[in-house]
Parts: structure tokens; sequence; C-alpha cells
């Protein structure tokens, strides 16, 4: 099926549905000052499931959502048959921008890119303008969910690259955090050089460089001492490692049993993403108040863009609804854990050659030193911030837009990458 | 609080409640042909929750639970103050019966004793007879549960110890699996000696091989003894655990409030929860549907709620109190079944202490009472019966009749 435009239109039945399912929420109990020690305190609980219940307007959600251009289009995917997939597709007014594909990972969602959205595709003369594209991972938020198993890390990666070719960019580059990470490094693996010219992450995870595959880095690794902020990034790692690795246990074993909870019970659901909401970023202040707001860009573009609050949406229950009514259902976006472990296809040993940028966050979950980072690919552009955490394109739009520019703009080191969509007027 | 006679009622509000939430079960979708590769199957939990929501009768599984003899009483726990604790107890009719304190674990609970009762109990010249004491874990059950944090080994340990003590039974002997394996380890290594005068186990996990610094005897004999093939398969089946089963620990032992309220809202979510437990930790048991319901009903209606069951991993992860490397000099017996999750080699086991009973059996898993009441009834009268190797361990309880 070729592209239509896609208007999210929650059927009425659906949210009567959840209505009545939040009435009948049964809470459990709580141990005395707990606080986070076991999980997300219960008092965040009742709080956000009354707003769910009574307050939370998902029909305004819903129609801010709708101010973003998105669609659906069929994609063939290699032994997976054709699967619907959905999309934001936010063209800059510069004919030759950079076409930009973003990808998600889990808890995440396509609506992660909304804060990115104008930052990016404003057209200034100092600045490179993209055509951002950011689908809806297969499983995920209004694509299909695959029905065969075995629909792993190489096919996320076929369906970004072939929706940006059938979307008209023959060359384009990448931008991906959590599982985007993953899926956008197969892309620059299978893709990279003819179609995907370079890529970023805020979420470079790798091991130490090893002797066989990068043996200078592994030389320079043994007498390069931490710095003070790798330590600091070494014990989250260490945290994560230790504290923080039940879910990912759980989804890549029996996703399955854990998805008729997720499927069933609001506050649930609520819970397994909300502690990742607060658990994985920097102190960043979710709102579950209306009269909090997403940030967008407003003002004159000749100048920086000035940061002006705007109503776009309540965060929290809208992040929760995206999945409590996402097309497949939320069951089915636990299993690309599963998939991934068992398929295991990625690379690691595969170096890949086409410029490579990475923007660290001191909050993100697993924070390797720099030079090991440098094993994965031809590092180009490396930034650093003093704070952020794992969803960087929600919690730091601005710093993470300016390390794309910077990395893609006139100077940087991937300007021009794309034939002939340097992201400025031709002057 | 002294004791009182404990009966099941559970109120028609709640049985009504829970109807109602079936009703709105929203169910997720599932992939060609996955069986059981991603957990639970549509197929079972589409039977299970239609079945839970009309067909099933809980009165009638509530009469049958209420049939066996069940008390609460308050139990001290330094530190936690009083928690009015709920357990089964059942006497034999010999009174120089030997008291035997039963611990469950999760996912568990106190009727897991049920099948061993009748062959526990029972008097007859050929075999020992026992008083069976199961109590509920606190956060089980109906018992009570903690309602401060660190409630770990020690206290559950405390709770099962001080049970039996105000049941008058100065000496007893314990039998345990899975928690209720560490908890009634702890039991003998606290309160071994002079009041608990033997263990049984059927779940022996928590082991490593002999050490040289611990035990240099079998260390040696480690060494230099092969794996048998029921050795190997044992191994098979821990490397699955280890590799495949173990996702529900990781979450509950680090954030189990976060899971407790999926556990607590969603009726099929504690359903399909718990049942992949009972249909992969056993070895091919028949589980009959109401067999199921039930036992899921248990932890739906328990008196502090589901979330409060999952904690035990949290505080004894965080505690560390589970792997004293204390030697138990009180007689051991061990019951070896090849479904179990971790099973060891037989020599890793008799590094814990003094081994003076093995048995070995061709099937059976994780929840031998329930699976295999008979087999674990058996290897108890011959650890505890004339000429066994625990045999009137308990001064002045044998068993038998005086002759």
């Amino acid at each position: 099926m070729a592209e239509k435009p896609f208007t999210l239109a929650v059927p009425d039945a659906d949210l009567e549905l959840l209505r009545k399912k939040l009435e009948l929420t049964r809470l459990p109990d709580e141990l005395e000052g707990s606080k986070w020690d076991y999980g997300v305190p219960l008092e965040d609980i009742k709080r956000l499931v009354a707003k769910w219940k009574d307050g939370f307007d998902w029909r305004a959600a819903e129609a801010k959502i709708n101010a973003i251009p998105q669609f659906t289009r069929d994609i063939e995917v290699e032994g997976h048959g054709t699967l619907n997939v959905h999309y934001v597709h936010q063209k800059s007014e510069l004919q030759n921008a950079i076409p930009l594909l973003f990808v998600h990972g889990w808890p995440g969602h396509f609506m992660e890119v909304a804060k990115l959205l104008p930052l990016l595709t404003a057209v200034a003369p100092d600045q490179p303008s993209f055509h951002v594209v950011a689908f809806s991972l297969p499983g995920f938020g209004f694509s299909e969910a695959p029905k065969e198993k075995g629909f792993a890390i190489s096919q996320y990666a076929e369906v970004g690259h072939k929706l940006m070719l059938a979307l008209g960019y023959n060359e384009y580059v990448t931008q991906g955090g959590d599982w985007g990470f993953l899926i956008t490094r197969v892309i620059a693996q299978k893709y990279g050089g003819k179609h995907a010219k370079a890529w970023h992450t805020n979420f470079p995870v790798t091991g130490p460089p090893s002797l066989t595959y990068s043996p200078g880095l592994f030389l320079r690794f043994l007498v390069t001492p931490f710095s003070a902020e790798e330590k600091k990034g070494i014990e989250r790692t260490m945290w994560f490692r230790s504290k923080g690795r039940g879910y990912f246990e759980e989804q890549s074993t029996n996703p399955q049993t854990l998805g008729y909870s997720l499927a069933d019970s609001p506050a649930g659901l609520l819970a397994w993403i909300h502690e990742k909401l607060v658990t994985w970023t920097d102190g960043y202040p979710w709102t579950d108040d209306e009269s909090e707001y997403f940030c967008v860009v407003k003002g004159d573009m000749s100048s920086k863009p000035v940061l002006t609050p705007s109503p776009l949406i309540v965060e929290v229950l809208t992040w929760i609804s995206i999945y409590w009514f996402s097309r497949p259902g939320p069951a089915a976006s636990v299993r690309i854990y599963y998939e991934a472990s068992t398929a295991k296809d990625w690379d690691k040993t595969q170096y890949v050659p086409i410029p490579f940028g990475i923007s660290l966050f001191p909050k993100e979950l697993a924070r390797v030193p720099k030079l090991w980072t440098r094993a994965i690919g031809k590092l180009v552009f490396a930034s650093e911030h003093e704070s952020g955490g794992h969803f960087a394109a929600h919690e730091k739009p601005a710093e993470l837009a300016d390390d794309l520019k910077k990395m893609f703009g006139v100077g940087g080191p991937a300007f021009g990458i794309v034939t002939g969509k340097s992201g400025y007027t031709a002057a | 609080m002294a004791e009182k006679p404990f009966t099941l009622a559970v109120p028609d509000a709640d049985l009504e409640f829970l109807h109602k939430k079936l009703e709105f079960t929203r169910l997720p979708d599932e992939l060609d042909d996955a069986k059981w590769d991603y957990g639970v199957p549509l197929d079972d939990i589409n039977r299970l929750v239609a079945k839970w929501k009309d067909g099933f009768d809980w009165r009638a599984s509530e009469a049958a639970i209420n049939v066996i003899p069940q008390f609460t009483r308050d139990i001290e726990v330094d530190g936690h103050g009083t928690l009015n604790i709920h357990y089964v107890h059942q006497k034999s009719k010999l009174e120089n019966a030997i008291p035997l304190l039963f611990v469950h674990g999760w996912p568990g609970h106190f009727m897991e004793v049920a099948k061993l009762l009748p062959l526990l109990t029972v008097v007859a010249p050929d075999q020992p007879s026992f008083h069976v004491v199961a109590l509920s874990f606190p956060g089980f059950g109906f018992s009570e549960a903690p309602k401060k944090k660190g409630f770990a080994m020690t206290q559950y340990a405390e709770v099962g110890h001080k049970l039996m003590l105000a049941l008058g039974y100065k000496e007893y002997v314990t039998q345990g699996g899975d928690w209720g394996h560490v908890v009634t380890k702890t039991i003998v290594q606290t309160y071994g000696g002079k009041h608990a005068k033997a263990w049984h186990s059927n779940c022996v996990n928590n082991t490593g091989p002999p050490s040289l610094k611990s035990t240099p005897w079998l260390y040696l004999k480690y060494l230099v003894t092969p794996f048998s093939e029921d050795d190997r398969k044992g191994f098979e089946r821990s490397a699955w655990f280890q590799m495949k089963g173990t996702g529900y620990f990781q979450e509950q032992s680090t954030y189990p409030q976060t899971l407790g309220y999926s556990l607590a809202d969603s009726p099929v979510g504690l359903l399909a929860w718990i049942y992949e437990k009972l249909v992969t930790w056993t070895d091919n048991y028949p589980w009959t549907d109401d067999e199921v319901l039930t036992w899921i009903s248990l932890y739906w209606f328990s008196r502090p709620g589901p979330a409060a069951s999952v904690r035990i991993y949290y505080e004894v992860v965080a505690a560390s109190d589970f792997t004293r490397p204390q030697w138990i000099s009180v007689p051991i017996g061990f019951s070896y079944f090849p479904k179990e999750l971790m099973i060891a080699p037989k020599l890793w086991g008799r590094a814990l202490g003094n081994v003076v009973f093995e048995s070995d059996h061709k099937s059976g898993g994780h929840f031998a009472a329930h699976e295999k009441p008979r087999e674990l009834a058996k290897d108890l009268r011959k650890m505890f019966g004339i000429g066994g190797p625990a045999f009137g361990v308990v001064s002045g309880k044998s068993g038998y009749t005086v002759a």
C-alpha cells in the first residue's frame, strides 16, 4: 500500500474500556519508607492513576500528536511479508535539507522525536536543516507488529532503510538511542557507504576494544586511565547491571508471560514504564500536570532558537497511553528483547567506516569510556554533556540538536555527507 | 493474640470484584507458532481465563481448603513487631509423633502441604507418624505481611522457629523447598541442635562445589569424581534455568513493587506470571484447570495481596543472609528430583553438612510435595523411621507407639 496520511483516532470504545479498567484498579500495599528502593512508589501510581481516570484529556493529547505529520505505508520485509509501518515525516522548507532517520527504542516511541522536529527542520543560514523521518518500530506505536518469530535487529534495520528509500531518500543519515543504537548500527553495517552516509547515537554501548579486532585501541585502552567522568560513568553502568536489568531479563526470556500484565493492567503498564522514565533520566521533571509543556522554538530564525513554553502534550500519561493504545498492544513491544537476544544479529566486530558521532549524557545507562567507542566506527564527532540521561531527544533536545548541527554543519566533520543535500540554501 | 482457628471465607464482594475484572480482561496478541518459547501460550490463558470467569467454583475449593485444620496466632519478630501468622496444624493421633515444620516458597503456599498431610500423620506400626505444621510466610497466604523494610531470611527463620515453640514443640524437624529450603537451612543453622533436630529438603540449589578450605576431603573427591549421566542432565537443567529462567528472579529481587502493581491489578497477569512456573518448573505434572485456578486464587485473594509475596526476593538478596557457609551438624536429608531448577551433583550437597540421607527420583520437579507426595513422604519415613539415619532425633517423639 502506498503512503497514506495517518491521523491518530483512538475509538471511543477503547477510551471507555480504559476508563472502566482504571476504575477497577486494585493497588498493592507498600513498605514503610520504601521510596524508590523497591520500585515505583505507591504515591506516584495513585496520583497518576487518579489523573488518568479523571482529568487527563486524551483527545487533547491526541490532537497535539496529530499536529505532527504522520503517515503509513507498507514495507516488505524478507521472510516476514508486508508490514504496515507508521512514521513521522517532517520535511524542511529547504529542499536540500539532510534526510535524517530517527530510531527510537523501548520504552520509547515515535513521539520522542517531537521536540527535535522544530529544531532540526528550521531553516537558518548558520545551521544545517534536516528532513526528519521517525518511524514506529514494528510492534510499537501505530505500526503493525511482526507475526512470525525471528524479527530481529536486521529486520528492524531493513524496515528503516527501505522506508527512507521509499520516501525518495537514496542517501540519508541516522540518529538512534536504546534499540535505535543497535538498529542504526546494523543499518550502517549493511547499507553504509551507498545509502547510510553517517550515523549518530546517544547510546554508544560497546565492550572494551578487543586485541583481535582493534589491537591499536586495545593497547591504548591498557594504558589510558579513566577520567573522572568516565569513572562516574562506570559506576552508573555497574548500577544498571546490578540493579537495573530485571525488565531486560524477563523481556528477553519470557516476553509473552509479562505481556499479559502489560496488555491487561493500565496501572501495571504505567508502573512498568514510568519506572524507566524516572530512573533512566537525569532528574527530568516529568509532569502529569496539563499546565506543563514541551518546549518549542519560537522567534527569529536567524538567531539562536528561543525555547518558549507551548502546550503540546501532558507527558507521562500521554507517553503511557501511546503504549496502551498502540496498534499491536503493549505486549508486542517487549518481544524485541527476546528476538535480539536470541538472534544476536549485530556484528560486534564489524568496524563501520562511515562517519560516526556520539553524544554522551551522564545519566545514560551504560557509560563507556570514549576510547572504547572508537572501535565501533569512524568516530568523527563526540560531545559530552553535563546533564541528561537515556531519553536524550526528549530530555535534552536543544543539546542533541546542537550536536547534530555541529556534526553535519558547515565546518563539521560530516558536512555535505549526503550528495547534494548539505542542509543549506545553495549559495 | 493466642491461637485462633482460621476458616477461609473470601468476602462475596471480593469474588464479585474478581469477576468484574475478568470480564474486562484485555489479552495480547501472540506470534504464530510461538508455543512456550516466549512464555505462556495464549491458548492456555484464553482457556483458563474463560474458566475462571465462568465455571470455576471458588466456594467449592474454599470448602476443600477448610477441611484442613488452620489457625492464626501472633508471633513477635525482633525489630518488626507482631505479625499475625496463618498456619496449618494437623496433629497425628499419636501423641509422640515427630513435630515437622513444612516451609513453602514462591510461588508456593501453605496448601502445598495438603497431599502430604494424610501420608505423614497416619499412624501405622511400620512407619513413623508426624505432627505437621505448615505456615504461610509473612506476606503470603493468610499471614500478615511485614510493614518494614529488611524482613529477610533471619526473620523468616525466626517466625518458623517461634511458631513451633509456641505450639509446644521445643524440638522439631523441618522440610522445605524453594525459599523453604533456605528458611529451613537458616533454622537449623540458627536453632539447630537445641531445637531444630534435623533438616530435609527437596531443593538443593544454592551450593557450589566443595571448597578446599571448608571440606577438604570432599574437595579431593570432587576433583577425582567424574560427573555421572545424571549429573550432566542436572547441569543442563541448571543451565536452562540460568539462561532462560531467571527473569522473574531479577525483577523480583530489584523492583518488586513495580512488578507488584501488575500482580495486584491484573488477574490474567498474575495467572500468567505464576502458571508459567507451575508448568515449566514441574515434570509434566497434569495440572487440571481447577487446580491451577485454586492455586492462583490463593494468591489473588491472599491477605496482603500478591505484590507482598515477591518482596522476599529483594529482601533476601539485599540482606545477603542466605549463603552462610556454616557447616550443619544436625542430620540432613536431600531428595533429588530430576526437574528441579538447579541440580548439583550430590557430592556438592554433602558439603553443606551432615548429610545422612539421599534419595534419587526418576521423575518430579520443583513442587515436590505437590507433584510427588508419596515419594516425598516415603523419603521422610525412611529418614526418620526405625533403622533410618535420623530415627529418634526428637527426644521422646519417635513417631511410633511405645511398644
